[in-house]
């Protein structure tokens, strides 16, 4: 019996969370194919169009959190996600239709553009939580930061490529508190089991605190765009 | 005020009035169709969708599309591909879905 079969008969007699420790990481397939290719930016611009709809030609995404920043994220990162949605392990109906091999490509086509993005100026002017340097709030949003979340996301949210652990560092607010919520609450399938577990105990005040704080942390000056009224040159 | 000054006042009144309410929402709507991700999923045109299942909207009939642009704001329609909609539904507003239904009912079907 095939691992995929397995995994679709677990939960179909409702096994539900031990699932998601299955649903976290598949290895091979179209994921590491993507990750040996050599990249074509002149294709990643083209292929980046379609996703330009909602991510904007600079791939700054919107700052209420709608749309995330795309621009600067790991390209490991970004074929996880890309082929979680495509094949279903990430509930995205707004995005599905736009992530299938017939708007994107294969693997190359995913090489081409997830290099494209990781390559783009982030955004000067991220959305962020309402508390600045001075509240309490925000220093709590660190404690909770650096006792939970540095092993894997890195004192700085910078995460870790090669482990699939997205750059949290200029993420919009909004859009992070909605993951998180999901994460916590078992609503995003292609968790982290190892995250879900970590956060557990974490209110919502919590949460919006922690948030707070990575909304705030600085991205390094050289990823970011010279200024928020940059607009990306490779489109007219 | 000078006799000149409420001419003038009154024919920029009249001229304002001339302007149907659809017109100058038709304008915005036109705008609202790009930047509020419409055109990604029912194409520029309004008929060219990117996915076979999800429909063609230009020329519809404003009073029905801004029933449903309320109805899967709401949440009251949740059937169909009104989920792959719902996700951004909240980047609009009443006055919006007003302008946008105007605006669609204008495109050429």
């Amino acid at each position: 019996m095939n691992k995929r079969l397995l995994i679709s008969l677990a939960t179909a007699v409702g096994l539900g969370f031990s699932t998601a420790s299955l649903a976290w990481l598949e290895k091979g397939g179209e994921r590491d194919e993507t990750l040996t290719l050599t990249p074509d930016r002149e294709n990643g611009i083209e292929v980046y169009e379609v996703c330009a709809g909602c991510h904007l030609t600079e791939g700054w995404g919107e700052t209420s959190g709608t749309f995330p920043q795309l621009a600067g994220q790991h390209k490991e990162v970004l074929v996880k996600q890309l082929a979680d949605i495509r094949e279903g392990n990430r509930d995205n109906p707004t995005m599905y239709p736009f992530a299938l091999p017939e708007s994107i490509g294969g693997p190359q086509a995913m090489a081409d553009v997830v290099d494209y993005i990781q390559k783009l100026p982030m955004n000067p002017e991220n959305g962020k939580g309402d508390w600045d340097e001075s509240a309490p709030e925000f220093a709590q949003g660190k404690k909770l930061y650096d006792d939970n979340c540095v092993k894997c996301h890195g004192d700085n949210g910078e995460g870790i490529a090669d482990k699939f652990y997205p750059r949290i560092q200029g993420q919009h607010y909004a859009y992070m508190m909605r993951q998180f919520e999901w994460i916590r609450d078992g609503k995003r399938r292609n968790a982290n089991p190892d995250m879900v577990k970590q956060i557990k105990g974490f209110s919502d005040k919590d949460m919006q605190m922690v948030i707070n704080y990575v909304s705030r942390i600085p991205v390094p000056k050289e990823d970011l765009a010279p200024s928020a009224d940059w607009l990306n040159p490779d489109y007219d | 005020m000078t006799h000149s000054v409420i001419k003038a006042a009154v024919a920029t009144t009249a001229l304002l009035l001339a302007l149907s309410p659809a017109a100058v929402l038709s304008a915005d709507g036109e705008k609202l169709y790009q930047t509020k991700t419409c055109s990604t999923c029912h194409g520029k045109d309004g008929k060219s969708p990117i996915m076979p299942m999800y429909p063609k909207i230009a020329g519809q009939n404003q009073a029905y599309t801004l029933q449903q642009l309320k109805d899967i704001k709401s949440g009251a329609r949740n059937n169909g591909q009104s989920a792959a909609m719902k996700g951004v539904m909240h980047l609009v507003s009443d006055d919006e879905m007003q302008a946008l239904s105007e605006y669609i009912a204008t495109m050429a079907p």
